[in-house]
């Protein structure tokens, strides 16, 4: 069903305009409300959307000449979906006005020809159905096109009760049966695999710590070791994860993994760090962490994460993690429990940093404060290995001298 | 069935509207040697409703205080002893004569503790008997408390049943800040449940005095009572509505009633006042502006005053203000036909 494109009246006193450029040419597709052309008043130049979905034709040319309000400037062929409720409206503008229309119809590119009906064809076809705003969710809910709706309230005003009529005796459980069952990608195959092992396997236990973040804020503003090159800030996660790798290498048996009854301690401390991807998982490592700058690890996370969001993150990447930390932070996270990526003996969850009221030398004061919750496998560390962890992060995190 | 939010408790009497006002004004000034009476004819001639009654003998002369007949006067002396560490309770004789007192209430009480940083509160309550049906005609029978809900630094209440107006009145002198109580003049000889003690009912929380699932019907004072009355025989007609009674107009309860109007999809504003830029059309454009917007599957509904000054000839007074019956007939229309 085709749908009339007019020269809309933008401006309060606008007789006509003149069509600087169409965005669109014929025979292409169009969606409702993208830009169609502009148009140049006496004012300024406007962005004229689409009334409709559906394949351009017929567009009237670029003259030069300015061209009367209301004037048909081209056509769209309407889609059938989107096209109902749009026909039902080109339907109504045609007969409140069937001269002006009929002419149009005749001659889709006739000279400027003002047509009677300009309000009624500006309005967007869908507001032109009097429903209630329940009745109008009750559409949306049960996926019911309004147009195929009969109304039983003043003046044919669609209510609730019609468009659960239309949509049959149980819309509801219609609704509610549309289970989809989503096959695993391979992703989410292995973190599930590996995580219900750790789960099953790994006792874990948690300790956490309240941590002032005020400290560790200022020192990434104003960095005063070395310059990044490429001036980057490091952001809190890599900081973080420099700052833990420091602390790890005090902690042996949180930078170990398990081996049958044995503990394997691991030389060098191998940081993995969450990311989500579209739904999906990844703990790329920062290799050796202990033994970068903080501006070289901002540097290798960067290029990480990168080949995460282009999924091209390759197994070397991932492999060989001997710590793992997720920041949840900046989700507004307040804290959470994390589950240990085997064979490591240890997570660190980080939730978001908020200005808390705490004590100070006797007095309430606001701090940025972040809450650091160790998950430890208890087979290989103990309660107070963990508490001394933390107690060195802590001192770390609000004592940052020498960030390089 | 009714769900009355007044459960009545031990040491519940019934009283009177009037009663349970000097009850709480009694308590108040026993708890509080700050707290005083003052207005026209409030002392010895206990009232022109008769709410202080007695209040003048047992108190005496220094605490129940008969004025001049100067409104702006006494409001003034209001705002005076209040900044100076009193708790002036303030009767207008009719609540229309408050039109004296606006440049002390609107222009200093509702302000000061702003202007001043907060170093400066204004505890006074003003109690203004409202409303027709008296037969006072147009200058004594007017329904105003949209005025005051309008001004920042203000509250009003409006209670509806003896027990609201004790707890309403003991909250509003507790309130560091003016508030104003709008009583109505039918009420006063009404009776019903309330507690000895010296209670508070919140100010801004509104009372579900009937739970239902066809329409919402919102009102506060003497609108409410029709309302719930209303309410009672819809439900013979098989419509079952639900009545919120405001109680505070200013601080206004938009959570109760958004969630009764998302669960109801109809929504009739009840009010005294003149219809026109009234409670109603701020109701009305809360719920519109409110998620509760898209669960409505009626034009929201206003009963109001009729747009005149209040006639003195008893019919027409009683046609200018909605009655129980024009509730009944607004809810069947908006249920049956879907029309405001």
């Amino acid at each position: 069903m085709p749908i009339e494109v007019i020269l809309p009246k933008v401006d309060m006193d606008m007789d006509d305009g003149i069509i600087t450029e169409w965005k669109v040419a014929p025979g292409d597709r169009v969606r409702q409300g993208q830009i169609l052309f502009d148009i140049e008043t006496n004012k300024s130049v406007m962005e004229v959307e689409s009334p409709a979905s559906g394949v351009i034709r017929d567009l009237a040319p670029i003259t030069g000449e300015p061209v009367a309000v209301g004037t048909v400037v081209g056509w769209i062929d309407a889609d059938a979906e989107a096209g109902a409720s749009s026909a039902a409206a080109a339907e109504r503008t045609r007969t409140t006005s069937p001269s002006a229309a009929k002419a149009d119809i005749d001659h889709p590119t006739s000279s400027p020809e003002p047509a009677a009906s300009v309000e009624a064809a500006s309005v967007a076809p869908s507001d032109s159905i009097r429903a209630t705003p329940l009745a109008r969710r009750a559409a949306r809910m049960l996926d019911v096109n309004l147009a195929d709706v009969a109304g039983s309230g003043p003046a044919g005003r669609i209510v609730e009760k019609d468009v659960a009529a239309h949509a049959g005796p149980a819309p509801k459980s219609a609704v509610a049966s549309a289970d989809r069952l989503v096959p695993f990608n391979p992703v989410r195959r292995i973190v599930a695999q590996r995580l219900a092992e750790s789960a099953r396997s790994a006792p874990h236990f948690f300790v956490s710590a309240h941590i002032e973040m005020s400290g560790l804020q200022a020192a990434l503003r104003h960095p005063g070791g070395q310059q990044s090159p490429d001036r980057a800030r490091p952001s809190m996660t890599v900081a973080l994860a420099y700052l833990a790798s420091r602390v790890l290498a005090l902690h042996p048996l949180l930078n170990a993994s398990i081996e049958g009854e044995a503990v394997r301690l691991h030389p060098g401390v191998n940081i993995g760090v969450a990311i989500d991807d579209q739904g999906d998982l990844f703990v790329p490592v920062l290799r050796d962490a202990s033994t970068h700058t903080l501006y070289d690890l901002a540097r290798e996370f960067a290029r990480l994460r990168a080949a995460v969001r282009a999924r091209q993150i390759v197994p070397d990447d991932m492999r060989g993690g001997t710590f793992t930390i997720s920041n949840l932070g900046m989700y507004g996270v307040d804290a959470f429990t994390a589950i240990i990526n085997p064979p490591e003996s240890a997570i660190l969850a980080i939730g978001r940093t908020t200005d808390t009221p705490v004590g100070r030398d006797g007095r309430v004061v606001l701090r940025p404060m972040a809450t650091f919750t160790l998950s430890s496998d208890h087979r290989i560390v103990d309660g107070v290995t963990a508490a001394r962890f933390i107690a060195d992060l802590r001192e770390a995190i609000e004592h940052p001298e020498g960030l390089s | 069935m009714p769900t009355e939010l007044v459960v009545p408790e031990a040491g519940t009497r019934e009283l009177s509207y009037a009663e349970a006002i000097r009850e709480g004004l009694a308590q108040a000034m026993q708890a509080d040697e700050r707290v005083f009476l003052f207005g026209e004819d409030v002392g010895v001639y206990g009232g022109a409703f008769g709410v202080s009654g007695d209040l003048f003998h047992k108190f005496g002369p220094e605490r129940v205080i008969d004025t001049p007949i100067s409104e702006l006067g006494i409001a003034g002396a209001a705002v005076g002893a209040a900044i100076t560490g009193m708790k002036p309770v303030l009767e207008l004789q009719f609540s229309d004569f408050v039109t004296l007192a606006m440049e002390q209430i609107v222009n200093q009480a509702a302000k000061i503790h702003f202007m001043f940083g907060g170093k400066a509160t204004v505890p006074m309550v003003v109690r203004l008997p409202g409303g027709s049906g008296t037969g006072a005609a147009a200058q004594h029978s007017q329904s105003l408390e949209a005025w005051f809900a309008h001004v920042p630094g203000l509250k009003v209440v409006q209670p509806s049943t003896p027990h609201d107006a004790k707890g309403l009145l003991l909250a509003a002198i507790d309130d560091p800040n003016p508030v104003l109580i709008f009583e109505h003049k039918l009420l006063y000889k009404t009776k019903g449940p309330v507690p000895e003690e010296a209670y508070r009912v919140p100010i801004g929380k509104a009372a579900v005095r009937r739970a239902g699932r066809d329409l919402t019907i919102v009102g506060s004072s003497i609108m409410a009572i029709r309302a719930v009355a209303a309410a009672a025989r819809l439900a013979g007609e098989n419509i079952d509505a639900e009545v919120i009674d405001l109680r505070s107009l200013r601080p206004i309860d938009l959570t109760t009633i958004a969630a009764s109007v998302r669960k109801t999809h109809r929504l009739l504003i009840v009010y005294e006042g003149v219809k026109i830029m009234g409670i109603g059309a701020e109701i009305s454009a809360m719920i519109a502006e409110s998620d509760a917007f898209d669960f409505l599957d009626a034009p929201i509904a206003r009963l109001g005053g009729a747009d005149v000054p209040l006639p003195y000839n008893p019919v027409l007074e009683k046609a200018a203000v909605p009655q129980e019956d024009d509730i009944v007939a607004a809810a069947r229309r908006l249920v049956r036909e879907g029309r405001a």
